[in-house]
């Protein structure tokens, strides 16, 4: 509500001003009005969810177009201009009824041409794959029956790749080999609020209990110098995620992060600082603090870098231990994905221009050099260096002036070539040559 | 979002024909371009507001591009508009008729 009243009321000044940009006598008012329009205009990009356009708007066209537009018009003294009768007598009846047939037929247009307002996002999900499931060795991946990765180990994941919106049936097939070992159908949706809209299919479990898991991503940027942490468990028991404190980890200032997260759950974390260092966190039993199944140990592979989106998988490792069947341990992968820029940001803005639009982009560079030097060329009068004999007759014709004004008498004869034989040819006089 | 897609479509047309209004009526060279400047505007608020409907960034790039040419296009034009009226003491566009220097 508030939204349609401030549009209505910020439309309306764009129109009135508008409005008055054209029927006003003195062109510097029309200048000033343009500029309300402009501002008006900016308002409601920032209402659009753009504003770097909106800043940018106040920037270029408020401050540098219309200040060229003022200068120009003081500079000619084009403020009023005489009306004189026009060659053409129904020319502003012709236009009045042009303009409005022409409102009346985009009106028209626009209302029931059915703009569809749900606007489907037409940039299809992402989706990939993280393989954590025990026993299963190296794995091809299949989406919708085409080969999407080859031998992908444990604990790695494929890259993020488009897939269709709705059904998607992911298939694990052992790699090279033909028949499936995990086969799942999902469905992918497609929220239009989103700019991305992302996908991880989890295979985990061990052995024969291997199944696979939907875990819709979160793309969107986080909050500034902040990270995105989720944790997956794909391990077999519920687990807790525990911060043992910095230094000395003791019972006492533990803080238990996640609490008992069942398997094929996932918890996603408060945001996390950049650069944070996941040293004393560690994975415990679910309701156990003694027993750690995994300390994070490692400070480069468990940084905390900022605006990612970064996903946790706890998984279950097979080492061998000289039975048959070996053991079991906990396995941690952080898989980090970078995060698309906010609707409307600089920075998404700047990422199009320097990747879809860079051959645009330099266009139009050239295009604003080659106008540069086009307005010097046709602003600049003369050839750029006034002849030898020019130079020299305007130094002199001062210099026989001042003379004549002290003798009483024209000192030089009207003839054009000769110069004034009292006066020393090699006067250099700093005066200015120019009009 | 409350406000529908097609206020913000409407809006850009309305303003669109005042600006084409401004070039067909107005005499004055200057204000002829400023009227120019209020057509492109109205263009890239259309683009804005599909860019906004659709979700992606491309219409924000173009709106981009437009200012920039819109920037070299008032250059060139003012520097112009100087050109003539140096010869011709007016820039009236109705005594501009003539393709002479």
């Amino acid at each position: 509500m508030t939204e349609l009243v401030l549009f209505l009321v910020v439309g309306g000044v764009a129109i009135v001003a508008a409005a008055l940009m054209l029927l006003s006598e003195n062109a510097v008012y029309s200048a000033l009005w343009l500029i309300v329009n402009f501002a008006c205009v900016a308002l409601l990009y920032v209402m659009l969810d753009a504003p770097f356009l909106a800043m940018t708007q106040i920037a270029v066209y408020a401050g540098a177009i219309m200040v060229l537009f003022l200068f120009v018009i003081m500079l000619l003294g084009a403020e009023r201009m005489v009306s004189q009768a026009r060659q053409f007598r129904w020319l502003t009846p012709t236009v009045l009824l042009l303009a409005a047939a022409f409102l009346v037929l985009t009106s028209v247009a626009i209302i029931q041409g059915q703009i569809d307002l749900q606007g489907p996002s037409t940039r299809p999900p992402l989706l990939r794959v993280v393989h954590a499931a025990t026993d299963a060795g190296p794995v091809d991946v299949y989406v919708n029956g085409e080969l999407a990765a080859e031998g992908v180990r444990f604990g790695a994941a494929t890259e993020f790749a488009a897939a269709p919106l709705g059904e998607a049936t992911v298939a694990l097939h052992a790699a090279g080999s033909p028949t499936p070992l995990l086969t799942s159908t999902f469905t992918l949706e497609s929220d239009a609020a989103k700019t991305l809209n992302a996908y991880t299919v989890i295979a985990y479990g061990v052995g024969a209990n291997a199944t696979l898991a939907l875990l819709p991503d979160d793309l969107e940027t986080p909050e500034r110098r902040t990270a995105r942490v989720t944790v997956f468990n794909a391990f077999s028991r519920p687990i807790d995620l525990v911060d043992f404190g910095v230094e000395n980890p003791t019972v006492q200032d533990e803080r238990i992060l996640i609490e008992g997260l069942a398997p094929g759950e996932a918890f996603t974390l408060p945001p996390v600082p950049e650069n944070t260092d996941l040293r004393p966190y560690a994975f415990t039993e679910a309701g156990s603090l003694i027993n750690v199944l995994f300390r994070l140990n490692n400070p480069e592979l468990y940084r905390i870098v900022r605006e990612q989106s970064q996903l946790m998988v706890v998984m279950e490792e097979r080492i061998a231990d000289g039975t048959a069947t070996g053991s079991t341990r906990a396995f941690t992968a952080l898989l980090d994905s970078r995060t698309a820029p906010r609707f409307g940001s600089p920075q998404g803005i700047g990422e199009l221009l320097f990747t879809r639009y860079m051959l645009p982009l330099q266009m139009v560079a050239v295009l604003l050099l080659a106008a540069m030097i086009g307005v010097i060329v046709l602003t600049h009068k003369d050839d750029f260096t006034p002849r030898r004999r020019d130079v020299r007759r305007r130094v002199i014709k001062p210099l026989t002036r001042v003379l004549s004004a002290q003798i009483g008498h024209d000192v030089l004869q009207p003839e054009p070539t000769g110069g004034a034989p009292e006066l020393p040819r090699e006067t250099e006089q700093p005066e200015p040559v120019g009009d | 979002m409350s406000v529908q897609i097609e206020a913000y479509v409407i809006l850009s047309a309305v303003l669109f024909i005042l600006g084409a209004m401004g070039v067909l009526l107005r005499r004055n060279a200057i204000l002829v371009f400023m009227s120019v400047e209020l057509m492109l505007n109205a263009a890239n608020l259309a683009l804005v507001a599909f860019a906004r409907q659709w979700n992606q960034m491309d219409g924000h790039i173009f709106v981009f591009f437009v200012m920039t040419v819109a920037a070299a296009e008032v250059a060139i034009g003012l520097a112009l508009i100087v050109a003539i009226f140096r010869t011709k003491q007016s820039i009236n566009l109705d005594e501009l008729h003539q393709l002479e220097g």
